[in-house]
């Protein structure tokens, strides 16, 4: 997190590299996230209207959440406003509704996993994000989980946001987010498994 | 007793250390005479902890748009 500090000092100078590289950190998380929540064409706005938000408070900001975490909250903030000024609502229809285990079919009537789960290469996070192409296969496999449980890794596991904020979000109980959540995890660990077996996507 | 099926439904309460009392014994009794589970939780809190650190850096990204539309709105 020390990069991080020298950042957000950098940004209070107004040094305009440092503006830069934070755009370039933090803009595509920001529109991914406020995508399900505006739709595809408001989505860049509400980033836009983030970092106008973000770089005029940048001296309020503490440095007791992440960076990320900060600017998640402005930019669910913006979106609310967004969608009250246009008077609609965008409908969230069908989310939170438990798509069921996603692995389901390994288990034996009893219960029992029928296999042992496969040992893996890298033992942390920090040694898997080595593989440059894992990056992208994360990625990809993230915009493919289901809009809710999507919404949900994208605000708790990369936004660093706590529930209750998450179900004020979205419309939901925290019971459904804890749901959601457990499930795209799981989504994302067959997909993490399926390269560490097979070493690619 | 829980079943394998039960224990990968607790999974993220199991990483999260989100259980009551009772129900945290009998996962690690669980946990104590599975290998099968222990490496599919493990496995799953390293899901979680690769996604929370996942950049999501974008060099493509026009940052020079953007900043000259932050100065006009700010003008």
């Amino acid at each position: 997190m020390d990069d991080e500090q020298e950042l957000i000092r950098r940004l209070r100078k107004g040094d305009s590299t440092a503006l830069e590289a934070v755009i370039k950190l933090h803009h595509a998380f920001l529109v991914a996230m406020a995508m399900p929540l505006v739709g595809p064409d408001s989505a860049d706005d509400v980033a836009q209207e983030t970092w106008l938000k973000a770089f005029a408070a940048i001296n309020k900001f503490e440095g007791r959440a992440k960076l990320r975490t900060w600017l998640a909250r402005i930019a669910i903030n913006e979106a609310h406003a967004m969608r009250r000024k246009r008077g609609r609502e965008i409908a969230l229809d069908g989310w939170g509704i438990d798509s069921g285990s996603p692995i389901s079919s390994r288990f034996s009537e009893q219960g029992a996993l029928d296999a042992p789960p496969s040992q893996w290469h890298h033992d942390t996070p920090e040694e898997l994000l080595t593989e440059a192409e894992l990056h992208e296969c994360i990625r990809k496999h993230l915009h493919k989980l289901p809009g809710d449980q999507q919404s949900v890794v994208m605000m708790r596991e990369l936004g660093g946001l706590d529930y209750d904020e998450i179900a004020q979000a979205l419309g939901l109980v925290e019971g459904n987010i804890r749901v959601l959540l457990h499930r795209g995890r799981q989504r994302m660990h067959a997909m993490l498994n399926h390269f560490e077996e097979v070493g690619t996507c | 007793m829980l079943t394998c099926r039960e224990m990968s439904e607790l999974g993220s309460a199991i990483i999260e250390g989100d259980l009551r009392l009772s129900t945290r014994w009998a996962v690690f009794m669980h946990l104590r005479m599975c290998s099968r589970c222990t490496i599919y939780i493990k496995q799953l809190k390293l899901t979680s902890e690769v996604l929370q650190k996942l950049p999501l850096t974008d060099e493509n990204v026009d940052t020079q748009a953007i900043l000259k539309k932050l100065n006009n709105r700010e003008q």
